[in-house]
């Protein structure tokens, strides 16, 4: 974990991805509204396209992936997000340790000093 | 996962609908070819093809609306001699550019040209590991030769090769020996493609496609060949196979878990565009939503009715009683609007039979 919080995280330069802009607007409308919409706020925001399959993430997936570009450890990552999310720190940092942990495991995210 | 926004599964298997646009289109650049394969379903177009200019403005509006991938056909690209000027602009512009080809005029310096325009990879056409039958499907003798020429060509240049393979009742039994000799070419992957009853497919299905047990045995087959494949990618995803769900065997590889959207990806991932820019939800289905030259593309995507109703399927005949069709939406949408002029209506490829369970027929062939 030591090693995580310092290292600077990149996505793989292989991951063809884009943001589903016009989604991820809406459902920041609805969440903006306090409004409780799993059918609006469970949709992907951005998509990955990884041999062949593509995968999408959900709102805060996709914005710890666009942050994902090698200039952010993981702590840089979830202060950046701490002023578009209303959650305590110490839990968007959790949250965002665990999203990177996984998608590091998968290859989807590098350590930036591996490229 | 703690609570807050975004606190559910990171990455998840996305619900319909959920691209703001075409995350790939499939361009028919050209009708022209110089084969005439017994399954085409293209051959039969008669529309115009654009400029270059015009064609560069194609390309454009794909990129202004984050498509991400494009793969050029026909009829056959190259034979359009502006191709790898047109494919260096859209690779400049930031789109991932792959063809399929029959080959034919794949020689060793059109490879470096392919490599040289950004092409990503190559989709060669081959349906059967023998010379004979590879002609007779294409309808042009020395064609399988030089496909195999093609191939070589282009992994010399280092441009990454895929075979392309139309499954139908010439090839289906010794689908494996074509896997086998795909792997002697060394090719990053095959992709065996369904047999579509459109254009010319329409008019040869009697001879040519496969009876619903037939698919059945065939794709129980494909996925064992599949399973035990590690050094190269065997790729053949058709909606109808959330039939084999149910196998335990095959569960590990079966595809609906990997896939994005439920039942035919087109009209909901994908489109298609005609050589004169008009838009289709997929080359199999003849039905014009509008062009891209002079229509508004993000409104198309959005509301046009024909996608609307692609991706809002209703059950019709035996699809009412059938399990799977939570995760097969009754289909490929291209074959059943061929077969019965609906949307809704089973795909004929289909072996669920509504008397009694899925029927799920024992192969007796050894795979590999």
């Amino acid at each position: 974990m030591e090693k995580l919080t310092a290292k600077k995280i990149a996505r793989h330069p292989d991951v063809v991805w884009r943001e589903e802009t016009e989604i991820r607007d809406k459902i920041l409308e609805v969440l903006k509204r306090g409004e409780d919409d799993s059918s609006v706020s469970e949709q992907g925001t951005v998509s990955l396209v990884i041999s062949g399959t593509i995968y999408q993430l959900n709102l805060l997936g996709g914005e710890i992936w666009k942050l994902s570009d090698g200039s952010l450890a993981v702590e840089g990552i979830a202060d950046s997000l701490s002023s578009t999310f209303d959650i305590e720190k110490e839990v968007l940092l959790e949250d965002v340790k665990e999203f990177v942990v996984d998608l590091l495991a998968k290859g989807w995210l590098i350590y930036k000093d591996a490229l | 996962m703690s609570r807050g926004i975004g606190a559910v599964s990171h990455y998840k298997k996305p619900q319909k609908g959920l691209a703001s646009s075409p995350i790939l289109v499939n361009w028919a650049l050209t009708n022209r070819c110089n084969f005439s394969c017994s399954y085409c379903y293209s051959r039969m177009e008669k529309n115009d093809e654009l400029s270059r200019t015009q064609a560069q403005k194609v390309l454009k509006i794909l990129v202004d609306n984050n498509v991400l991938f494009l793969n050029v056909g026909g009829g056959e690209p190259l034979l359009r001699k502006d191709l790898f000027e047109l494919a260096a602009y859209a690779t400049q512009l930031g789109l991932n550019i792959s063809m399929n080809s029959n080959g034919y005029l794949l020689d060793k310096s059109a490879a470096l040209m392919v490599k040289k325009a950004g092409f990503n990879n190559v989709g060669i056409s081959i349906d059967s590991h023998e010379a004979r039958a590879h002609d007779e499907l294409r309808q042009m003798p020395g064609s399988y030769k030089r496909a195999v020429k093609a191939i070589k060509f282009l992994k010399e240049t280092g441009v990454k090769v895929f075979i392309s393979s139309v499954i139908c009742r010439i090839n289906f039994k010794e689908f494996d020996k074509l896997v086998s000799f795909a792997k002697e070419l060394e090719v990053e992957r095959i992709n065996l493609h369904n047999y579509k009853c459109s254009g010319k497919g329409f008019t040869n299905k009697d001879r040519l496609d496969l009876k619903p047990d037939e698919w059945s045995d065939f794709y129980r087959r494909a996925l064992i060949v599949q399973n035990k494949s590690k050094d190269m990618d065997i790729a053949f995803d058709d909606p109808i196979l959330a039939l084999l769900k149910k196998d335990k065997r095959n569960e590990a590889r079966n595809p609906i878990g990997r896939i994005l959207v439920k039942g035919s990806v087109c009209g909901k991932l994908t489109l298609y565009l005609k050589a004169n820019a008009d838009i289709t939800p997929c080359g199999f289905i003849p039905l014009r939503i509008g062009n891209l030259l002079k229509d508004d593309f993000k409104e198309l995507w959005a509301a046009s009715p024909v996608l609307q109703s692609m991706r809002n399927k209703t059950p019709k005949g035996k699809c009412r009683k059938c399990k799977q069709y939570e995760d097969c939406w009754g289909g490929c949408t291209a074959r059943a609007f061929a077969a019965g002029g609906d949307f809704n209506t089973p795909d004929p490829h289909c072996w669920y039979n509504p008397d009694g369970s899925i029927k799920l027929k024992k192969s007796k062939r050894s795979t590999q």
